[in-house]
């Protein structure tokens, strides 16, 4: 892929409200199996449950690797969905905190751009199952935009 | 004796770790275990590229490479049953991989008290100088021992050795 083909299909992604399109883009995303969906008001993404994203494989719980890397990821596909930006963002640092254990199920994530900068953007994520109000993991990330 | 379990608890982690979830999906090796000490050789693959135009590596796998690497030092320096869950995990991306190189990463406990465990780690290519990734990692220290390393292992011996993966039947906890 070329740059000029991602700038055009970002562009049709935004046009036609489709995060996924954007994911889809990605060979990282369908690795974990990351998917997405604008519901009017904010991206949600989620994270079928699938074996090979296990960590602890007698309880069984997701792996938190999976975890940070879906929670990165999403804020990524923030950035790109969100904010008129050309080309992939490039991640500068990424700090995790993990609340609860991740069940053996779907995991949701919604992101917020907390501040957009001339090169710089904070992006903060959180994840969840059942509840929302009972998060996993909340993570806070620095992108720099190309 | 302490020497003797550690011998055995080598291998185990080994397989624990190569052959089952995630850790068989990425395809990382473990190339080195001591006791708060562990490395890691990743080779390049092409499923988890982040950046389509230039086949850069998506920083998530970075994440889960040190995680695991970090989460296996934490479990060397356990002297009874207990898990490590992870508590926090930061990390500073220095500059991008390269594509079609592989990543090497190293983990070290640079602190370990009764309750928490302090681990840094880093990730490189070709220089370890000048790594691509540096993190630092706490980890809780919990003792149950239904859940413990080594009774997960025993419980799963069958498993860890054919690498098998049966956990749909677990269902939803």
């Amino acid at each position: 892929m070329i740059d000029q083909d991602l700038k055009l299909n970002l562009m049709s992604a935004r046009q036609q409200l489709s995060p996924q399109k954007i994911l889809d883009l990605i060979p990282y995303s369908s690795f974990i199996g990351a998917q997405a969906k604008f519901d009017g008001s904010e991206v949600i993404y989620w994270l079928d449950r699938r074996p090979s994203n296990i960590g602890n494989p007698s309880l069984p719980a997701i792996h938190g690797g999976v975890i940070g890397g879906f929670l990165e990821l999403s804020a990524s596909i923030e950035i790109l969905y969100s904010l008129d930006v050309a080309s992939i963002p490039k991640v500068v640092d990424f700090s995790l905190d993990y609340l609860r254990p991740g069940r053996y199920k779907t995991i949701y994530a919604a992101c917020t751009v907390l501040r957009q900068g001339k090169n710089l953007v904070n992006v903060a994520a959180t994840a969840w199952q059942d509840d929302a109000s009972k998060p996993i993991a909340t993570a806070r990330c620095h992108f720099l935009l190309p | 004796m302490v020497n003797l379990k550690f011998a055995i608890f080598k291998p185990m982690l080994k397989l624990a770790m190569e052959r089952t979830g995630h850790g068989a999906a990425l395809g990382f090796e473990l190339t080195k275990i001591g006791r708060g000490e562990v490395e890691m050789t990743f080779p390049y693959k092409l499923e988890v590229v982040g950046n389509p135009v230039t086949g850069v590596i998506h920083g998530g796998v970075i994440v889960s490479l040190l995680d695991t690497c970090c989460g296996c030092a934490a479990i060397t320096t356990l002297t009874r049953s207990a898990v490590t869950p992870t508590m926090d995990l930061r990390l500073d991306y220095m500059h991008p991989a390269e594509p079609n190189k592989p990543i090497y990463v190293a983990a070290k406990v640079y602190r370990d008290t009764s309750n928490v465990v302090f681990c840094r780690g880093s990730a490189w290519q070709d220089d370890q100088e000048n790594p691509i990734a540096h993190c630092v990692a706490t980890f809780m220290k919990v003792e149950t021992p239904s859940i413990s390393f080594g009774n997960i292992v025993r419980r799963n011996f069958r498993r860890f050795i054919l690498g098998k993966k049966v956990y749909e039947q677990a269902g939803d906890k």
